[in-house]
C-alpha cells in the first residue's frame, strides 16, 4: 500500500511540475507583449534587450496615446457592432435551421445537411475572391454591412451542426405534448426548443463572437475608410508603417483589444468546453 | 416569451434600419474621399488633417473631406481593387509612376478636357512637374510635389572610420566596406541601408553605373537591363550585401529611420521628408547630405513625386476645388515645412522654402531620371524585386537574373 | 464591374504552369504536415497530464486555452517581434544559452519565415486540442484501463492499446478540422513575412490574395480558389471514409 501511494504522489508531483513549466513557457509570448506595451517606444532598441523593462522605465504612455485617439473608440464600436449583430442573427438563423433539421423528417434534410457539411469543409477565407465579387454586386464594399452577412454565412454551418445535436436530445414527448395542446411550430420553437437548447446557443454564440471580433482577411479586403475599420485592421494598420515600427503602440492596442475577449472567455469558459466537446466527442 | 421575441425582432429591425439608413444617407453636404499615403504618424498627415483640411472646409462650406491614409503599396492595390468594385475615391495622391497604369484602366479624368479653368490652374505649377501628368497628349492629374533622393550620412560614423564622403562609385564601394562591421556594443553595423529592392531603390545605381532599363521608346528591355553596365551595378550591389555592407530590405531588419538614428546604418539614400522625420524622432543625430556618387553614367538619382488625380466616379466640382486648394500656394507652403518640395511657382519663392534649404535636393532633381512611364510598370517593378532578391541571395548570377528579367519585360512592354 | 472575357481553362492552365504556385503549394503542404501532428501531439500530452490531477485543473485549462482566443493578428505580431533578427529570442539563443554564433535571420528566408509561422500555428492550437482530448479521455471507460493493468500492461502499452483506440473518433475529428485550418493559414503569414522574400513564404491563400488584390488577376485567383476547394473536399472525403471504416 505504501509504495503504491508513493508512486502515485510522485507521478502527481511530476504532472504538476510539467504542467506548471509548460504553462509558463506557453504564456511567455503574451507576457512579453504586455511588458513591451509598458515600455516607452524609445527603449525598444536598447541593448541588451530585456524581457521585463526596468522598474523606473515602466510607463503607461502607450495606452494613453491609444486611448486619446478618437479613432480607437470608433474602431472599437465598429467591432462591437459587427460582432453583436453577427451573433444575434446567426443564433436566430442557425437555431431555427437546427430545429427543423433535428425535429422534422423532411426529404430535403439530407440535402441541406450535406450543404452544411460542405460549407464547413471549405472555409470562408478560401472563397474570398468570389465573395468579393458578390459584395461588389450587392454594393456592400466599404460598409460594415459588407462584413456582417458574410460572417453570418461563415458561422451558420458549424452553429447549426452544434445546436442540432442538442435539439435531437430534446425528448420527443415534450413536443408531442405541446402538439396535442394545439401549439403551432413557431410556439414550439420559441417556447420549448429554444430554451432547452440555450446552453448550445450560448456556447455557439460565444465562439461566433470571437470569430467576428478577430476576423482580419475579409475585413481588410472590404473596408477602405479608416473610420469604418474594425480593431484587427486598426492594429495591422498601425504596424504597416515601414520607417517607424512603434511596437509599443501596436501592443498597447493589442492588449486593449484582448481584454474583452479574455474577460468573456474567463467568465464563460464552461460554455466553451461544452460547445467544443459536444461536437468532437460525438464525432 | 412571445412578446419578448417580438420586441427583440422589432429592436433588431430598428437597429438595422438605422445603420443601413445612416450608411446610405446623403445630407446636404458633399463629402469627397481623398486617399493618400502620408504615413499616419507623420508631420505631413498632421498638417493635412489639422491645418489644410479645416482651412479648405472653412473656405468651402458644404464640402467635407474624408481623408484616408494607406501605406504606399496598399494604396496602389486598393485603387486597383476599388476600380473593379466601383468603390473608388474622388481624389487620390498618386505616385507619378502609377499614372500610366491608372490611365490605361480608364479610371482617371482627363483634366484638360473636362475642367474649363485647367490651363489657369496648371499655369501656376512647374512645367517640368506637370509633364509627369501628360499621357497621350492629355493631362490626367495636377502635380503635387516633386522629389529625388540624395545620400544622408552619419557624420560621427564616417569620422570614426576615417572615411571621406564618397564622390565616385569606387569610393562609395570602399566606404561601405569600411563602415560596416561591429560597433562598440558588439552589434552589427552596415555602411548602407536600402529599404527595398524595387526600381525606386535600384535604378539610381543602374543609371549612375551607365546602364539603362529600356530603350528610349520604352518598347524593348533586352540589351538594356541586361546590358553590361546594368549587370555590373546589380553585381556590385549584391556583392556588398553578401559582404555585410548593405541591408534593410529584409523583413527582420531594423527600420531605416530607427537604424540611421541609432547609428546602425552609416549612409542611406533618401528624400527631403527624411530631414523632417529625423528632426522629429532622432534630433540628436549629426548627419550631412551629399549627391549620389558618380559612376560611369554620372551622378544620377531617381525622380520621384506625387500628383493629385481625379477619378471618373468623383463629384467633379467639389473634387476640382480640393485639387486646386492642395496645389495652391498656401497648401504647398505648409507641406514644404514637412519636407514636401512644392511645385507651385509662388510657393517656391516663399521664405519657408528658401529657408528649408532644398538646394541639394533640387540639384539632384535637375539630373534625376524618371522610372519608365509605362502602364505595366507596377508589374515590371515586382519582377525587378524578385530578380534582385535572387541575385542578392546568391540563387542566380546577376547576368542570369537580368537576362530573365529582360525577356519578361519585353513581354510586358509589347 | 470591369467586364472580363471568359477564357475557358486558360486561368487553370496558368495556375499550374506558374513556378511560384509550386513553391507556394509545397509551403502549404509542409505547414500542414508539421503543424497538425505537432498541435495534436502536444495537446494530447497536456490533456493526459491534466486528466490525472484534481486541483487547479480549471486554471491550467483556462491559461492554456488563452492563446486560442488570442486573435491571429495579435499573436502574429507578437511572434514577429520576438523572432526579429535583433529581437529577444536571437539574443537569448546567442548570448545567454550560447547555442548559436550569430543572429538567425528568421524572418528573412523561406524556411525561417515558414518555421516561425509553424511555431505560431502549433502554439496557438495546443489549447484547442487539449480541451477536446481531455473530454475524450474522460469518456474512456475506466474498466478498460483496469483490465489492461490486470493483463500486466505498463503505461506505454496502456496508452497504445486503450487510450488511442478509445479516443480515435476525436483524433479523426481533430485531424479533419486542423487540416482544413492548415491549408487556410493566411493572417499569420501576412503579418509575419508578408510573403517575402519574393513570395517564397507565401502559402496558397496569401498567394491567391496577392494575385487577386495586388495584381488584379481575379480570374487566376478564382481558379486557384476552386482548385483549393476541390483539394480540401477530396481530403475531407478521404478522412470521412477513414472515420467510417474505423467505426466498422
Amino acid at each position: 500500500m505504501r509504495s503504491l501511494n508513493r508512486t502515485k504522489i510522485r507521478s502527481m508531483v511530476c504532472r504538476y511540475i510539467l504542467l506548471a513549466l509548460g504553462t509558463v513557457i506557453f504564456t511567455l509570448p503574451m507576457i512579453y507583449m504586455i511588458s513591451t506595451s509598458l515600455r516607452p517606444n524609445g527603449a525598444l532598441y536598447e541593448y541588451p534587450p530585456r524581457f521585463f523593462p526596468k522598474w523606473e522605465a515602466l510607463t503607461l504612455e502607450n495606452y494613453c496615446y491609444i486611448l486619446s485617439q478618437s479613432k480607437f473608440y470608433l474602431n472599437f464600436l465598429n467591432s462591437v457592432f459587427v460582432s453583436l449583430t453577427t451573433i444575434v442573427l446567426a443564433a436566430a438563423l442557425s437555431s431555427a435551421m437546427a430545429f427543423v433539421l433535428g425535429k422534422f423528417k423532411l426529404k430535403a434534410n439530407r440535402l441541406i445537411f450535406g450543404f452544411i457539411i460542405l460549407s464547413m469543409i471549405i472555409p470562408g477565407t478560401t472563397m474570398i475572391v468570389p465573395q468579393f465579387e458578390l459584395a461588389t454586386k450587392l454594393n456592400l464594399v466599404n460598409h460594415l454591412w459588407g462584413l456582417i452577412p458574410f460572417y453570418i454565412a461563415w458561422v451558420i454551418p458549424f452553429s447549426t451542426f452544434m445546436i442540432k445535436g442538442f435539439m435531437e436530445n430534446i425528448p420527443g414527448e415534450i413536443m408531442e405534448a405541446s402538439w396535442i395542446d394545439g401549439a403551432n411550430v413557431w410556439t414550439v420553437f420559441t417556447q420549448i426548443a429554444l430554451p432547452l437548447a440555450s446552453p448550445a446557443v450560448a456556447s455557439v454564440s460565444i465562439f461566433n463572437f470571437l470569430t467576428a471580433w478577430e476576423e482580419y482577411p475579409w475585413a481588410n479586403t472590404v473596408i477602405n475608410d479608416t473610420g469604418k475599420r474594425t480593431l484587427p485592421i486598426a492594429i495591422a494598420g498601425f504596424f504597416g508603417q515601414h520607417q517607424f515600427t512603434q511596437w509599443g503602440y501596436v501592443f498597447a492596442m493589442s492588449v486593449l483589444t484582448l481584454i474583452p475577449v479574455i474577460l468573456i472567455f474567463i467568465l464563460c469558459q464552461k460554455f466553451f468546453v461544452q460547445g467544443l466537446t459536444a461536437g468532437s466527442v460525438k464525432g | 416569451m412571445c412578446t419578448r421575441t417580438k420586441l427583440l425582432a422589432a429592436l433588431l429591425a430598428c437597429l438595422m434600419f438605422l445603420t443601413v439608413g445612416s450608411a446610405f444617407a446623403e445630407g446636404e453636404t458633399v463629402t469627397i474621399n481623398f486617399w493618400h499615403h502620408y504615413s499616419a504618424q507623420s508631420a505631413e498627415n498632421e498638417t493635412l488633417m489639422n491645418v489644410l483640411i479645416p482651412a479648405f472646409e472653412a473656405e468651402n462650406p458644404g464640402i467635407k473631406v474624408n481623408a484616408v491614409s494607406h501605406e504606399w503599396a496598399e494604396l496602389h492595390d486598393k485603387v486597383l481593387v476599388s476600380a473593379k468594385s466601383e468603390a473608388l475615391p474622388d481624389v487620390a495622391r498618386c505616385d507619378i509612376a502609377w499614372l500610366p497604369e491608372f490611365q490605361k484602366m480608364g479610371i482617371l479624368v482627363a483634366l484638360d478636357e473636362e475642367m474649363p479653368d485647367f490651363s489657369e490652374v496648371s499655369g501656376k505649377l512647374l512645367e517640368s512637374a506637370m509633364s509627369t501628368s501628360i499621357i497621350g497628349g492629355h493631362n490626367y492629374a495636377l502635380a503635387l510635389n516633386t522629389n529625388s533622393k540624395i545620400v544622408f550620412y552619419n557624420k560621427a560614423m564616417l569620422e570614426a572610420a576615417d572615411v571621406r564622403i564618397p564622390a565616385t562609385m569606387d569610393e562609395w564601394i570602399e566606404a561601405v566596406r569600411k563602415l560596416s562591421g561591429e560597433n562598440a556594443n558588439g552589434q552589427q553595423v552596415w555602411g548602407w541601408n536600402e529599404p527595398a529592392l524595387a526600381g525606386w531603390n535600384i535604378c539610381p545605381f543602374i543609371w549612375s553605373f551607365g546602364g539603362s532599363l529600356t530603350n528610349d521608346e520604352q518598347t524593348e528591355a533586352t540589351g538594356y537591363i541586361n546590358g553590361p553596365a546594368a549587370v555590373k551595378a546589380v553585381e556590385t550591389f549584391a556583392e556588398l550585401v553578401k559582404a555585410g555592407g548593405i541591408t534593410g530590405f529584409n523583413s527582420g531588419d531594423i527600420p531605416m529611420t530607427d537604424g540611421f538614428g541609432t547609428g546602425r546604418y552609416a549612409m542611406m539614400l533618401e528624400g527631403p521628408w527624411k530631414s523632417a522625420e529625423l528632426a522629429g524622432a532622432y534630433p540628436d543625430v549629426a548627419y550631412g547630405t551629399a549627391p549620389i556618387p558618380a559612376g560611369e553614367g554620372g551622378s544620377i538619382s531617381v525622380l520621384g513625386g506625387e500628383d493629385i488625380a481625379m477619378f471618373n466616379s468623383a463629384n467633379k466640382e467639389a473634387a476640382w476645388k480640393f485639387m486646386q486648394f492642395m496645389t495652391d500656394e498656401f497648401a504647398e507652403t505648409e507641406m514644404a515645412k514637412c519636407g514636401q518640395i512644392p511645385v507651385n511657382k509662388a510657393a517656391l519663392e516663399s521664405e519657408t522654402v528658401k529657408n528649408a534649404d532644398y538646394a541639394p535636393f533640387i540639384e539632384a532633381i535637375q539630373t534625376a531620371k524618371a522610372r519608365p512611364t509605362v502602364a505595366a510598370w507596377s508589374e515590371m517593378d515586382n519582377d525587378l524585386t524578385v530578380a534582385m532578391t535572387a541575385v542578392v541571395t546568391g540563387e542566380k548570377t546577376a547576368q542570369e537574373a537580368m537576362d530573365e528579367l529582360a525577356s519578361k519585360w519585353d513581354e510586358l512592354l509589347k | 464591374m470591369l467586364a472580363q472575357p471568359f477564357n475557358g481553362f486558360e486561368n487553370y492552365r496558368e495556375v499550374f504552369r506558374d513556378q511560384t504556385f509550386r513553391t507556394v503549394f509545397v509551403n502549404s503542404i509542409v505547414y500542414t504536415l508539421i503543424t497538425v501532428p505537432g498541435q495534436m501531439a502536444v495537446g494530447l500530452l497536456t490533456a493526459i497530464l491534466l486528466n490525472g490531477i484534481k486541483r487547479f485543473s480549471v486554471t491550467f485549462r483556462v491559461i492554456n486555452y488563452l492563446p486560442v482566443v488570442t486573435s491571429w493578428v495579435i499573436a502574429s505580431l507578437v511572434f514577429r517581434y520576438i523572432f526579429n533578427t535583433e529581437g529577444l529570442l536571437n539574443y537569448f539563443l546567442w548570448k545567454i544559452v550560447k547555442v548559436t554564433s550569430a543572429n538567425i535571420r528568421w524572418l528573412d528566408t523561406r524556411w525561417g519565415g515558414i518555421s516561425v509561422a509553424m511555431i505560431l500555428g502549433i502554439w496557438k492550437g495546443i489549447g484547442w486540442n487539449m480541451v477536446i482530448f481531455l473530454a475524450a479521455l474522460q469518456q474512456v471507460p475506466a474498466d478498460l484501463y483496469e483490465a489492461s493493468e490486470i493483463d500486466g500492461c505498463g503505461a506505454w502499452k496502456k496508452f497504445i492499446h486503450v487510450t488511442l483506440p478509445g479516443i480515435r473518433g476525436t483524433i479523426l475529428f481533430a485531424l479533419i478540422e486542423l487540416t482544413i485550418g492548415g491549408f487556410n493559414v493566411f493572417t499569420s503569414i501576412k503579418m509575419i513575412t508578408g510573403g517575402k522574400p519574393a513570395h517564397q513564404t507565401d502559402t496558397l491563400l496569401t498567394w491567391m490574395y496577392y494575385k487577386a488584390f495586388s495584381t488584379g488577376r481575379f480570374g487566376y485567383a478564382a481558379a486557384l480558389s476552386f482548385v483549393m476547394a476541390l483539394c480540401l473536399g477530396l481530403l475531407a472525403v478521404v478522412q470521412f471514409r477513414m472515420m467510417r471504416s474505423r467505426d466498422n
